[in-house]
């Protein structure tokens, strides 16, 4: 049996290959279209435009990959920067498949888990995608439907109710959970009132910042020894 | 070329779209396919592997539709394919709309798809929602090997913390979505608030306590099929609780 060490270097490799061939993929359609079209806009226009979302979007970028790639682990984060939709739907898949398989990031199981996780819900997002070009035409009145609205316009909240609860009342990763979500939580209720009860576009900045917060929160915790698992703290 | 919907709907980013589809399918299944064999060699029990898959794909469906709504609102003003291709690959649809609005707006034109959107403002929006979502896959492609390094380093030195470092990461992100549906909810109760209380509280509440009995139900008879569903359901039937409210 090859080692765990060279799974893991193999992993990388085809992900930075298949990462790569997405990166040319992803800037070929619009150079590919310019040149079938002969359709250049202005460089200068372009990197007036450009510029004002770099200033965004490389530091969100940044923070997310430092947030999320060690819960995905290694075949997982790959995937999860080709696919997107992090928040509203890998992340939370990984988080319930990982509860229900009963194992933890930045471990063997856990690495094969997350890359199948992502990689069928990208396999699904993808497939339910093209279905929708397809069928765009009837699907139309269906998806703009206003009796309908409500549902869509509140299918964060579904999401994060049902997941948050599953997680805070589970102890998969070795302690109770709610220990360490629940002052977040509070906190982040606090803040975001305190900000006129609307997050908005300060989302962004916010997730890395409890982020922090709620790390420095564990870590006095876990050196207080206060999310020892009452089973752990028996074999210790 | 001065009808950019000519462009936007040609054949030929249509045969882009198809490209991009089947490249994702190619590039989810060798990783499946990696992992599960991996997962067999190392002597994880198969139906370990199989319900994980099978849960993905379930949960999957539901939190899509969305991804379908934003392409519907995009199709009028950009196209049908080009959407298509920068919601499959990374895209969101709140970042791609404000793309592509910068977009029109670094030509000199108002806005999408209004007067003076030519071909070539539409070329200039392609590009813009292009070169400013890519970041996140750059980064991982030459960092990512270093990150899990310092992971795995720490572990070394601390094994136990791992877990508690990733369950803090994810309550951070978690904290924010449940603080921004009920801080909503609680400003519009205060004392003098006279906005509307919204449907996120009940929404909130409905899916978590559907969530708990289905936890009950799965525990106390051990239904084990409904696992897979219940994450899904719990959606469900608080997002027709928010429909049926609003009736």
């Amino acid at each position: 049996m090859k080692t765990y060490d060279s799974y893991i270097d193999s992993m990388h490799r085809l992900g930075r290959i298949t990462g790569g061939i997405a990166l040319v993929i992803i800037l070929g359609v619009p150079a590919l279209t310019c040149w079938k079209f002969g359709i250049f806009p202005p460089i200068g226009n372009l990197m007036a435009g450009i510029s004002s979302l770099l200033v965004i979007f490389v530091p969100i970028a940044i923070i997310e990959v430092m947030m999320y790639t060690p819960m995905a682990g290694i075949g997982g984060s790959y995937l999860l920067f080709v696919t997107g939709n992090l928040t509203n739907l890998r992340i939370p898949a990984l988080i319930m498949c990982m509860e229900s398989a009963e194992v933890q990031s930045a471990t063997e199981e856990g690495e094969i888990i997350s890359t199948i996780t992502i990689a069928a819900s990208a396999l699904v997002t993808t497939v339910v995608i093209a279905l929708g070009v397809l069928l765009l035409v009837p699907l139309t009145p269906v998806l703009n439907d206003p009796t309908l609205r409500p549902a869509f316009d509140n299918i964060l909240p579904a999401l994060f109710g049902a997941l948050g609860v599953a997680w805070m009342g589970s102890n998969t990763s070795g302690f109770a959970q709610w220990k360490v979500g629940i002052l977040p939580s509070i906190l982040a209720i606090v803040v975001i009132m305190a900000m006129g009860g609307h997050a908005g576009k300060l989302i962004g900045i916010l997730i890395p910042g409890m982020a922090l917060i709620s790390i420095i929160f564990a870590r006095f915790m876990y050196k207080k020894g206060w999310l020892m698992d009452e089973t752990v703290a028996a074999q210790c | 070329m001065d009808n950019y919907l000519d462009v936007a709907n040609s054949q030929f980013l249509a045969i882009l779209g198809g490209m991009v589809f089947i490249f994702l399918l190619l590039q989810s299944s060798l990783f499946l396919r990696k992992a599960w064999n991996r997962g067999i060699e190392s002597g994880m029990d198969k139906a370990k592997l199989k319900g994980a898959m099978r849960q993905s794909m379930v949960f999957s469906i539901v939190p899509s539709i969305p991804i379908l709504i934003s392409l519907v609102a995009m199709a009028p003003v950009l196209g049908i394919y080009f959407p298509w291709i920068r919601l499959s690959i990374i895209g969101s649809a709140v970042y791609e709309l404000i793309a592509a609005d910068v977009g029109a707006k670094s030509m000199g034109v108002s806005g999408l798809g209004g007067e003076g959107y030519t071909a070539a403002v539409f070329a200039n929006s392609m590009w813009i929602m292009t070169l400013g979502i890519v970041w996140g896959l750059v980064v991982v492609l030459f960092f990512l090997n270093r990150i899990q390094g310092i992971i795995s380093k720490a572990k070394d030195r601390d094994a136990s913390w791992i877990p508690i470092l990733i369950a803090a990461l994810f309550a951070g992100m978690l904290s924010v979505f449940l603080g921004d549906t009920i801080a909503a909810s609680l400003v519009a109760m205060l004392p003098g608030s006279t906005g509307p209380v919204g449907l996120g509280l009940p929404v909130l509440l409905i899916s978590a306590g559907a969530m708990v009995i289905f936890g009950l139900l799965i525990n106390r008879f051990k239904i084990n099929w409904l696992r897979d569903f219940a994450l899904s359901f719990s959606m469900i039937i608080a997002m027709a609780s928010a429909v049926l409210i609003s009736l």
